[in-house]
This record gives structure tokens, sequence and C-alpha cells, in this order.
């Protein structure tokens, strides 16, 4: 469980989060709902221990990133705001390095390593060195490298940019598949669909602040609107900032 | 511990990957003593130069004597024709010569040349010398045949004393080597320090890999132990190379003696090892503050003055303070110095500025560990 309790953040004159406080549960998937710069990757980087909280806390499992930064990440995968990758090195071997960063050495390392990479079916890019992939292509090693730890915990941010149909689609399964198991997802997102689609509960953010919670249905009576995307409109006051 | 060795490990696979760094660090090796011996084979033929004046002599029959003392001093018949931009330079002797030596009546030696001639100047100087110095030969013996002590007519001695003497152009030459050697820890392992830092940032990679379950610590030292990797394997290149070079250099001909002796290798490794680690992590901490590649790569230029500062500074400005035996990079020095003039080294100093550099290269790490965690450096906040 990601336990959010009223974080705020402040950059220079901006504040960025303003007593932000909301719960991702295990076995659910949590949609982080905000127009850009409603502060989605400032919260997702306080959560992981990138960032100091000015205010307030976020725990891991009880573990606060802010003290105990190892502690809170050995349970957690990342998909971070920006995936780089090591274009010299083959799929296997990036995943690898990764699983060995988390402890994971020997042949359960090859046996994990081997399974995500079976599970996001990237089998015949595996020996490729990743100089040159695609966007999808990347995306799949990143969330490759996310996974490869059997993490309790997930932190995606905006995981679905720049892909195509079939790309999200795999995305899409694969986060549910990790939901069945009980893992405790968190992501951010400003595409209507890929969240209605996806959550069970979403979190709708503006400014720093809680602007609504719930399920999607939930919040699309609060409003009185039919779609998601007009009760977004709705609840944040305003259409700027929205993709469709 | 374990996550420091599985940095290393990764980072090492991926700059062997780099050509570019793989090549950096060998150029430098290969072409730096390459470029050196070249420079000092002209160095040196320039100082042993000492070719025989070829010049015309008329009346040379007249005395025989005298052209054998010209021969003897380098100045001897010119064979073959002037070139064209040359004047000729002709030493005529009267036929008059036997008779007016023996009356002891002066000789009128005629030289003709060209004295504008910036080319044939110190030619035409030679002759003039070795003319002047057969006639105060002359005027000695006729002194001493008249039982005076030739000295009271030479009553200033000049001794000209050249500061530009042999063995100081070879402290010159060894101390540029040594220059060079030690540069080479700095050069080699530079294009991967930069690569592993702010290439690891340009690439996006950087803050997935700061929210992975390890210390900022691990990973510093882990990217400073690769980069160290490639500077000591460009810093052994350069002392197997050069040996093998300057075999092909005259040293000999201007008086020096090197002894390029395994043991005095391996020694000078050693004190490498820890310079190298020194090396790196100041370049870390130069680039890792850099937003990319190029930025960085333009602040390390700045820093490579330090070491080219640090020892040619001491070279030339002949400090000599107990201090540099115990600093970093002078104390690597001044071992090198006492290691290639075949002296006895400093060893507490030699001990002690080792230290001094693994300590000053783990605090700098320690220090970029900590930078790491703040956001602002990160981020670029």
């Amino acid at each position: 469980m990601i336990n959010v309790d009223k974080l705020s953040k402040t950059f220079k004159s901006v504040q960025a989060l303003n007593s932000l406080s909301f719960q991702a549960k295990d076995g659910e998937i949590t949609g982080l709902l905000g127009p850009n710069g409603a502060g989605k990757t400032t919260c997702l980087r306080i959560i992981y221990g990138l960032l100091q909280a000015d205010e307030g806390k976020a725990e891991i499992e009880g573990v606060d990133a802010n003290v105990n930064p190892m502690g809170a990440r050995k349970n957690l995968g990342i998909f971070p705001d920006k995936f780089g990758l090591y274009e010299r090195l083959t799929v296997r071997e990036q995943v690898a390095y990764f699983a060995e960063l988390h402890g994971l050495s020997g042949s359960a390392q090859k046996e994990a390593v081997s399974q995500v990479i079976k599970k996001l079916d990237i089998e015949e890019l595996a020996d490729r060195r990743t100089g040159g992939f695609s966007q999808g292509q990347r995306m799949k090693v990143a969330l490759a490298q996310a996974l490869v730890h059997s993490p309790k915990h997930l932190i995606l941010d905006e995981p679905s940019r720049g892909l195509d149909v079939m790309s999200t689609r795999i995305l899409r399964d694969v986060l549910r598949e990790q939901r069945a198991q009980g893992t405790c997802i968190l992501f951010s997102s400003h595409v209507m669909q890929e969240v209605a689609a996806l959550c069970d509960r979403v979190v709708v953010m503006a400014a720093g602040k809680v602007a609504a919670e719930g399920t999607p249905e939930e919040l699309c009576q609060m409003t009185g609107e039919e779609q998601l995307e007009d009760a977004f409109v709705k609840i944040i006051g305003t259409d700027e900032g929205i993709a469709a | 511990m374990s996550a420091l060795v599985t940095v290393w490990k990764k980072e090492f696979r991926d700059a062997i990957r780099d050509k570019r760094s793989v090549f950096a660090a060998m150029s430098y090796a290969f072409f730096g003593p390459m470029l050196m011996a070249v420079a000092f084979f002209f160095l040196i033929s320039q100082l042993t130069d000492q070719a025989d004046v070829g010049i015309e002599i008329e009346g040379k029959e007249h005395a025989p004597q005298f052209v054998e003392f010209l021969n003897e001093n380098g100045i001897v018949e010119k064979q073959g024709d002037w070139s064209e931009n040359e004047t000729p330079i002709i030493l005529r002797l009267p036929e008059s010569w036997s008779t007016k030596i023996a009356d002891a009546e002066p000789v009128e030696v005629a030289l003709n040349a060209d004295w504008s001639s910036q080319k044939q100047q110190t030619d035409i100087k030679r002759v003039e010398k070795a003319v002047q110095a057969y006639s105060s030969q002359i005027a000695s013996y006729r002194l001493i045949l008249r039982g005076v002590d030739p000295r009271v007519v030479q009553p200033i001695q000049l001794q000209k004393q050249d500061v530009a003497t042999k063995g100081s152009k070879a402290a010159l030459i060894m101390g540029s080597v040594l220059v060079f050697i030690i540069l080479s820890v700095f050069w080699s392992g530079m294009n991967v320090a930069i690569d592993i830092s702010a290439g690891e940032r340009e690439r996006n990679s950087l803050e997935f890999l700061l929210s992975q379950p390890l210390s900022t610590w691990d990973i510093v030292t882990g990217k400073a132990l690769t980069a160290s990797t490639f500077s000591l394997f460009g810093a052994a290149l350069s002392l197997i190379i050069i040996p093998i070079i300057f075999a092909y250099v005259p040293l000999h001909e201007i008086g020096m003696n090197v002894n390029f002796s395994v043991g005095m290798m391996l020694l000078m490794f050693l004190l490498l090892v820890p310079l190298a680690v020194f090396a790196t992590a100041l370049q870390l901490f130069v680039s890792f503050r850099a937003k990319n590649f190029k930025e960085a790569q333009t602040y390390i230029s700045f820093l490579l003055i330090i070491p080219m500062a640090a020892s040619f500074g001491v070279e030339f400005a002949r400090l000599k303070n107990p201090i540099l035996y115990y600093l970093p990079l002078t104390g690597q020095h001044q071992a090198f110095l006492s290691l290639i003039r075949g002296e006895s080294i400093n060893v507490m100093g030699t001990v002690i500025s080792a230290i001094a550099t693994l300590v000053a290269a783990l605090l700098l790490i320690k220090y970029i560990a900590r930078l790491l965690k703040s956001e602002k450096i990160v981020f670029g906040l």
C-alpha cells in the first residue's frame, strides 16, 4: 500500500504540491489524473525518494522513502518520467543489471530475467542492443526493468505516452496481470481513455491538490456527466492542458 | 559493496563497447610517445650538429700547417659547388706566408664572404675564430721564445658558462616525459568519465538508476572505478610504449643514459594507481554537474591544466620545497623524478603522498555521492 499524507513541495516560487493526500491499495490500479503541471511527477518522485517533501510524508508499506530510501525502494518497481536505455547493452544485460541491483543473483536472476522477457513478449529482441529501438520496444524494456524483481508496488509515470495501439494493449494486459497478483499499482496519466479503461480508482489532481477521488463511475455520478472527460473538466474547472 | 561491483561490472562492459572511449584511452598512449620521440629526435640532432664548414682556401700550398690546423677545427675545403642562395666563403693566403711568419711580420689573410647572410653567419664566425685561434697560438710561441709568459697579454679571461648545457636539455626532455606519464591517467579515462556521468544524464537514464535501492556512494564509486580502470590501462600502455620508442632516440648523444627497467616501470604504475582514482574523481565531480557530454568536455579540458601546471610548474620554477613530496600529484612527480635520475626515492614522502591522494579521491567521491542526493544537482532545479 502506498500512503501519501499531506505532501507539500515548493520549487522557488512555484507551489507544486499543496497538502496532497491519497492512498493506493494493494491489488488495485490507482490512476493519478491531472493536467500538465498538476504535480503528478513531483508527487511520484517524492514517493520513491528522489525529491524531498517540504511537509508531510509518503510511505510505501509504512516506509518513508525520504527517511529510508533503500528500504522503500526494495519492494518497488519504477517506470520513470524519463526512461533512457543503455544503448550499448542488450535487453537481457540491461534487465539483468537492475535485477542484480535488487539483489538477485545466479540462477534466480537468470530465471527472473527470462520470465519477464517472456511476459512482455520481447524474446526476439532480448539479445539485441537497445540502440535504435522504437518507442514501443523501449517502453517494453523499461517495463521489464521495473518488473524483473517482482515488486509489490509499481509506480508508472505516464507509461502510455507515445505508444501505438498494440503497445498500449500490451501495457494494459501486463498491468492487469500484475493487479491480479496483488500488486499495488499507481500510475499517472493525462489520457482519459487510459484511466477509464484501466483504473479501479482515480485521484484527480489539480494545482498540487486532490480535486476529487473515486471510481471512474463515481466521478461521473458526482458531476452528473456521462463521460469521464467531461467529469474531469468539471472537476478541475478548466479544460487547460487536457489531452483527449 | 556488491552493488558497487555490479555497477562497476556493468559500466565497464558498457564503456568497453564504446569505441570512442577505448580509442581515446589508447590513442594517447600510442601517439603521444611517438610525437615526443620525433620532437626529441630533432632537438638532439640540433644540439649535436657540429658538421664541418666547407670553404674555399686559395693558396693553401703556402701554409700547409695552417690548413692542417683549420681541418682539425672542422674547417675544410669545400666539396662540390656552392648552392644558389649561398655566397662563397673564400680564405686567401698570401704567397709571402712563410717568410712573413719567419720574420714575425703580420700576414694579411683575406676572408671573402657575405656577413649579412643569416644562414652563413655561424660558418663565417667559425672561420674567424679558427684564424684567431691560430694567430694567438703563434703569438704565444713567440712570447715563450722571447722568455715572456704569454699570460701577460691576456689580462682578462672570459669564461663562458652556457646555461643551456646538454645536462639541462636532458632534464627538460625527461621532465616532459614525466609530465606525459602523469597526464596519461588524466587523459585516458576522461572520455569514460564523461560518458558515465554527463552521458548518463543526457541519455535520461540517471533518474532511473538513482531510484534503485543502492546508495549513491555505490553508484559513484562503481563509476569511478570503471573510469580509473581505463585511465590505468592507458597509463600502463604509455609505460610499456615509452621505453620501446625511446630505444630509437639517440639519447646517449647528449650524454643521457636512461635505463627504463621493468622494476622501475612497475613502481611507477603502482604510484599511478591512487592518482588515477583521484583524476577520475575530479573528472566525475566536474562532469556530473554538466548537463550533457559537450558541456562536460569543455569543463574537463580546463581540468587538464591542473596536472600540467603542477608538474611543469614545479619543473620549471625549480621549486624545492619538502612539502612537494607529500602532496597529491607533486608527490608522485617528485618520486618519478628521483626514479628517472636513478636516485633513491623519498619513501616516507611517496607513501604519504599516495595515501593523501587516495584520501582526497575518496573525500571527493563522498562529496559527489552527496551531490547526487540533492535535487538541485539531479534535476538541475
